[in-house]
């Protein structure tokens, strides 16, 4: 890592410097008088491994062991300016005067030796900075002793023959391992400073769009009292469509940024991206020729068989494994900042420009972080946290969420290449006349935009030509660059432009091959003549063993394979730039014509890449560009809702997974005799081509618009019409109740209530007076049993009163809670023995004439959201061991406030009818024909437990449906499933199921109690298991079905495996969900719900399983099941849509789907939970 | 039910057990353990990569479960035993799977390296000699965007290797 070595040397030193001017100079190499040796420049490691090739080049010229050598890398304190980290060119361009300082330095010390010695120069020799000569030897330290020794860098210096070379050439292991491996401190991430404060950032809600009148003017306001509660807030920052958040915690910060209101103005309609191919062509754009040689249009016009294709390249991303992280410190003239960036030098410029102050105050650090294979959002974050460091004058950390870097990042951008030619009489191509659209820029770092500090009017690169023209000496062509500005933000990415137009190239040379009937390799070499390029392709075909195609064999079965070859040599930098490594491929693929499953299944890769400096590292390149590239060619593509990045997780952006990577076969030309060029990206460029040419050799069908999906391929196999996607609708209103309503659909439903409770109230006022029972002092609870207070908490546990007389986070049994009914909103009241404000002055006569009949100590009528009606069935013991707790509790003075209940329910006088109707005072009795375990589950379940409280329909007027005992009911938003045998679960319920799951909140046949049914089993942990047993076995003679369970399931696990990631559905279940819930899957801490037996995958309603994709399972029955992570501000509402529809189809295939999913997810989506 | 709610939202400190030593953390009891690790105990091996136990990078070792800690409240850790990257070994004294990643060269930026070393300490936990495809189907979800797949199988691969021979 940076850790730059003080620049006055204690001893002495010997520097290699380059003059920049008066005042400024860069240094190459330092050799302290200990022998140490630092080498600076001015690239970063992106994760290639470039750190430990630097080194060898340094440790080779040197003659020191590589050990010696540290390679400082990015600190623009101590760094030469060399621009950024980009194209290829450390090894190629930025590697070069750092091998001639280290030459030199070479130089200058053996002559310094020679003289030391009195030796001649040729007679010595140097061992790891030892140099001897006829048994005398001086080390570099010792030459340099306590001089101070400054060259400046020559341009002339002799370096090493290629045939003297011992460390470059050779395969070293990387420097950064050891560290990564075992936790040492090494990214960004990791940086901790004295009184660090944590920041996180709001974005605005055009994710991902930086262009356009409306970026960094669209916040309206920013509500700084959402967040006052937060512990350890520090600030608020805004700063024009900026806004920051600072706390103590990063915790609280993440709470905060969440939890901040802000509001924006409506973003305007934003280009729609549903159609790349028409979002790019309808683009504005600069046309630039490239080359044009021959007589195109004339050659085109006499083609025997014209040919003219469109290749669509998707919008993909850098999709970075670490969020980006930065800490920034800005103290007056001392502005230090930390940062994973690409290009310290250009950054630091844009941090100066941010903050309105010189450059000479701004030093960035650069620290590894992870692999960006291009621009991501390193920069933004840094300009982030200076921004909220400079606000709290305190050293800030911020790191982008999963979701902002997503949405943020720079994009790898579409692309659309239109092909225009043909065939000669001959088979030969006749002209080629392509069209490249490129929609990128240098992506402005996200803060100057948003503060306003720069326009977000957007600049115009010319980007687009890299290896725009073809490696094939074509003697009519026309190769033409549309220049554009971006449409969303985007920015260079792993095998910049590149990669797509190579796509174009070799799929059309394929396609030419093939119309000439000729083997593509074959053809292809009429036309390359470049002699390292032919050698490569001869080499590659070779080692794969390839024949020539086309094999027109019948091909049987659903899995049918094929092969496909692409070359390319990655011309990058400013047009017309140079190549760095030549890269060919022979990929094999078995397509799966049933499902339009693409398997990549052997890649052949052969690169000649001059000299290598270490051939691991190039081999590891290699690899990890064919594998990224493999995925990005079979799934990457960013989606978009109304304009705007919709992928914020890896559900919806998926990358390869391990068991689909490839077996990959290197082949490493051995070119030592040639420079040394660069390898980051080239064994890219090759990748979608070779694979779509090798589909074609499969299945007979061109695909030309990658990511080459199962439904990509099965319409293409298929023959339909690649349909328009359809846009989006628009959002769906917010719901206007947060729970679901039974009731709603009864139009007029409230003049019938009115009149039914005005017909009964005459009944209701006769049969139950209200009647005031006077106030008694506070009892003492002392008279009460040890015993007997703790049975009664064990009955208030069963009762759950808790739950409901208790505010979120106050005071247990104080009440205050808001229970949303449709009538209105109940608060629950105090009952702790409070005098004034709970129930201290209720003697036990009251109490058990509210638990049995509903009223109040003073005579008014309770809501039944209190649940007497089941109250009333429990037995005198159980009544005083209650009140005997209730009144032992601490009193807790609090007053609840005053319901909100529409006309005509709060008229209390009402409930008399309700009571007349709907409640009988009686006291539980035993059925004698059924068993003594049987009744007492039944008095635990029908009294104090109030299951059907919830578990059984209500009517119109909010009373249970006796008939319907059981048969499910709503509450809170979540569906309390049947109980009976009308439950909705695959594999029917049983006593010891049942057991299970009221004990420890788990069955394995049903899944995990969440929302309201969390904190009732957690209660009833109070209750010993022969009770919990009881009412197992009183709620299994409910249920008349049985199976045999075990096989029942592994026959329903086993028809339900997700093997083909075939839509939107499919590829966010498999990213997001099947981690955990995959059967069969790697144990990890907490249960694995399976979905093919969850009773919630099979229900009428899809709202428990909204609530626990929206929302997660947070707070569990016990810590022991695990958690389950909330998705609302990772997936949008068509997201979720998405996938619980594939839930239900995958999982409960025999259900029908579910209507209203999008209102159900709207609703549950801005409801309490 | 309701003395947890009350708990969780207070600072009460909260006692956890990381790499064999007891920690006293004054945090809320929902705070993801990751946070916590990184921040209160300055671990690095432990990273944030999504925050929805989607891509592994947090992985550490519960009850010597493999355990996605950006997604598990740190009250839920109480009493349990929390093993960390730097929990198996030092540069100086690796333990088996970290040397067979340094011998493998199986990273490339090492983002993903804490997540892969542990979750096969997982997996050789409760199968030391995994087949191939028993090892890429462990790793499934465990994401890497280099593309060090093939150096990362071979290194599970040697580090099974390893840990029979020492058995032998």
């Amino acid at each position: 890592m940076a850790s730059p070595l003080s620049n006055g040397a204690e001893r002495g030193s010997l520097v290699v410097v380059r003059t920049v001017d008066e005042i400024t100079s860069e240094t190459f190499i330092r050799i302290t008088a200990d022998g140490s040796v630092s080498a600076y420049n001015g690239h970063v490691d992106l994760g290639t491994g470039i750190r430990t090739a630097l080194g060898q080049i340094v440790a080779e010229e040197l003659d020191v062991s590589l050990a010696r050598v540290v390679v400082v890398l990015g600190d623009t304190a101590v760094v030469p300016n060399q621009g950024a980290t980009i194209a290829s060119e450390t090894i190629q361009i930025t590697a070069v005067p750092l091998r001639k300082a280290a030459a030199q330095a070479r130089h200058f010390l053996i002559a310094r030796a020679a003289e030391r010695l009195e030796l001649p120069a040729a007679d010595l020799t140097i061992e790891d900075g030892l140099i001897r000569g006829h048994n005398r030897s001086v080390s570099y330290g010792e030459l340099i002793g306590g001089e101070t020794i400054r060259l400046e860098l020559a341009d002339d210096v002799a370096v090493k023959a290629v045939g003297d070379y011992a460390i470059v050439g050779q395969s070293m292991p990387r420097v950064d391992l050891p560290a990564k491996a075992t936790g040492e401190l090494t990214f960004v991430h990791d940086i901790r400073l004295p009184g660090m404060l944590h920041g996180r950032v709001v974005r605005p809600p055009y994710a991902g769009v930086d262009a356009g009148p409306f970026v960094g003017t669209s916040l309206i306001a920013v509500d700084e009292a959402s967040v006052r509660d937060i512990p350890g807030l520090v600030a608020v920052v805004q700063i024009g469509d900026f806004v920051g958040i600072v706390a103590e915690r990063e915790e609280n910060a993440i709470r905060a940024a969440e939890q901040l209101a802000v509001s924006w103005k409506p973003t305007p309609t934003l280009a729609d991206l549903a159609d790349v191919e028409k979002a790019l062509r309808a683009h504005p754009s600069t046309p630039r020729t490239l080359i044009d040689k021959g007589d195109v249009d004339a050659a085109i016009s006499g083609a025997a068989r014209p040919m003219r294709r469109t290749y669509v390249w998707p919008y993909q991303m850098h999709a970075s494994i670490g969020p980006s992280c930065a800490v920034a410190d800005f103290q007056d003239g001392n502005i230090r900042v930390w940062s994973g960036t690409q290009n310290p030098h250009v950054l630091r410029n844009d941090l100066a420009l941010l903050i309105e102050r010189p450059e000479s105050e701004v030093e960035v650090i650069r620290l590894e972080a992870a692999g960006c294979y291009g621009r991501n959002c390193a920069d933004d974050v840094s300009a982030d946290a200076l921004l909220l460091s400079r606000a709290v004058g305190r050293p800030v950390r911020v790191q982008l969420t999963r979701e902002q870097e997503h949405a943020w990042e720079p994009k790898g951008t579409a692309q659309l290449i239109d092909v225009n030619g043909g065939l000669d009489a001959e088979g030969g191509i006749a002209g080629y006349d392509l069209a490249t659209r490129y929609p990128s820029n240098a992506a402005p770092t996200l803060a100057l935009l948003l503060t306003g500090r720069i326009s977000s009017e957007p600049a115009v690169l010319e980007m687009g030509d890299r290896t725009a023209i073809p490696p094939y000496d074509y003697d009519h062509m026309r190769v033409v660059a549309h220049d554009m500005a971006p449409i969303v933000r985007a920015s260079w990415f792993r095998g910049v432009s590149a990669l797509p137009n190579t796509f174009a190239h070799e799929s059309y040379i394929d396609e030419a091959a093939t119309e000439a009937g000729v083997d593509p390799i074959e053809y292809r070499l009429r036309y390359l003549k470049d002699q390292r390029a032919v050698d490569l392709v001869n080499a590659v075909a070779e080692r794969a063993g390839w024949t020539p195609r086309p094999m027109r064999e019948e091909k049987d079965g659903d899995i049918v394979h094929g092969r496909g070859f692409a070359y390319a040599l990655y011309v990058h930098s400013k047009f017309p730039g140079y190549g760095a490594a030549w890269s060919a491929w022979v990929a094999d693929v078995a397509v799966n014509k049933a499902t339009g499953d693409v398997s990549v299944t052997r890649v052949v890769a052969g690169q000649d890449s001059g000299l290598m400096i270490n051939p691991d590292g190039v081999r590891h390149q290699i690899h990890g560009n064919v594998i990224q590239s493999t995925s990005r060619a079979l799934m990457e593509e960013v989606s978009f809702e109304r304009g705007a990045v919709a992928a914020r997780e890896w559900g919806a952006y998926p990358i390869i997974p391990f068991p689909d990577v490839p077996k990959i076969d290197v082949l490493m030309l051995p070119r030592s005799d040639q420079p040394p060029l660069g390898v980051g990206e080239s064994a890219s460029v090759p990748s979608a081509a070779a694979i779509a040419n090798a589909i074609f050799d499969a299945t007979g069908v061109r695909f030309r618009e990658p990511p080459f999906t199962p439904e990509r391929i099965l319409k293409g196999l298929r023959g339909d019409a690649p349909g328009t996607p359809q846009a989006l609708p628009p959002p769906a209103p917010p719901p206007s109740r947060v729970w679901e309503n039974p009731f709603a659909k009864h139009a007029g439903i409230f003049a019938t209530i009115a009149a039914l409770c005005t017909t009964a109230i005459g009944i209701g006022a006769t049969l139950l007076p209200g009647r005031a029972i006077a106030p008694i002092a506070r009892p003492d609870a002392s008279v009460y049993s040890a015993a007997t207070i703790a049975r009664g908490q064990q009955l208030a546990a069963l009762g759950n009163c808790a739950e409901c007389h208790t505010t979120i986070n106050g005071v247990p049994n104080a009440g205050g809670r808001a229970l949303e009914t449709p009538f209105g909103t109940i608060f629950s009241t105090n009952i702790t023995p409070d005098v004034e404000t709970g129930i201290g002055a209720w003697s036990y006569p009251a109490f058990e004439r509210a638990m049995r009949d509903g009223l109040h100590r003073d005579g008014r009528q309770l809501y039944p959201a209190f649940p007497y009606t089941h109250f009333s069935k429990t037995d005198d013991a159980d009544m005083q061991a209650l009140y005997a707790y209730l009144m032992a509790q601490s009193a807790v003075r609090a007053t609840a406030p005053a319901n909100t209940l529409a006309f005509p329910f709060n008229l209390r006088p009402l409930l008399a009818g309700w009571n007349a109707l709907f409640h009988q005072t009686r006291e539980f009795t035993p059925d004698p024909a059924k068993s003594e375990v049987w009744n007492r589950g039944a008095y635990l379940v029908e009294s104090l437990g109030h299951c059907s409280a919830c578990h059984s329909p209500r009517n119109a007027l909010g009373a249970e449906r006796r008939q319907a005992y059981l048969a499910g009911g709503f509450a809170e938003g979540w569906e309390a499933p049947p109980l009976t045998s009308l439950s909705h679960a695959p594999i029917p319920w049983s006593e010891d199921e049942l057991f299970a799951y009221l004990r420890t909140g788990h069955s394995r046949y049903h899944g995990v109690a969440a929302g309201p049914m969390a904190p009732i089993v957690r209660d009833l942990k109070a209750l010993p298991d022969p009770d919990i047993r009881a009412m197992a076995v009183y709620l299994n003679s409910f249920n008349d079905k049985a199976a045999d369970a075990p096989v029942l399931a592994a026959t329903l696990e086993s028809a339900t495996q997700v093997t083909v990631a075939s839509s939107t559905g499919a590829r966010l279940y498999q990213g997001a969900c099947a981690v955990c819930h995959e059967v069969g899957g790697l144990p990890l801490f907490g249960s694995r719900p399976s979905l093919a037996l969850n009773s919630n995958l099979h229900s009428a309603t899809s709202d428990n399983l909204v609530q626990v994709i929206l929302h997660g399972i947070t707070d569990p029955v016990s810590s022991d099941l695990g958690y389950m992570p909330a998705f609302r501000n990772s997936m949008s509402d068509a997201q979720v849509e998405e996938l619980v529809g594939f839930l239900r189809k995958q999982f409960a295939p025999a259900k029908p789907a579910w209507t209203g999913v999008r209102e159900t997810v709207a609703r549950v989506r801005t409801s309490a939970h | 039910m309701i003395e947890r709610l009350a708990k969780m939202m207070t600072q009460t400190p909260i006692r956890l057990t990381v790499n064999g030593r007891i920690h006293e953390v004054t945090a809320e009891r929902q705070t993801p353990l990751l946070y916590v690790l990184r921040n209160d105990l300055a671990l690095n091996g432990p990273k944030y990569g999504c925050g929805l136990g989607e891509c592994g990078t947090c992985t550490v070792l519960i009850d010597g479960a493999a355990a996605r800690a950006c997604v598990i409240p740190i009250g839920g850790c109480v009493g349990r035993d929390i093993v960390t990257l730097e929990g198996l070994g030092t540069r100086d004294k690796p333990d088996v799977v970290q040397q067979a990643f340094i011998d493998e060269q199986a990273a490339q930026c090492g983002y993903c390296l804490n997540g892969m070393i542990m979750t096969t300490k997982a997996l050789l936990a409760i199968n030391p000699q995994p087949s191939e495809q028993e090892a890429l189907a462990a790793l499934r979800y465990n994401l890497c965007r280099c593309g060090a797949h093939v150096e990362i199988l071979r290194a599970v691969m040697r580090a099974s290797g390893q840990l029979a021979e020492a058995r032998d």
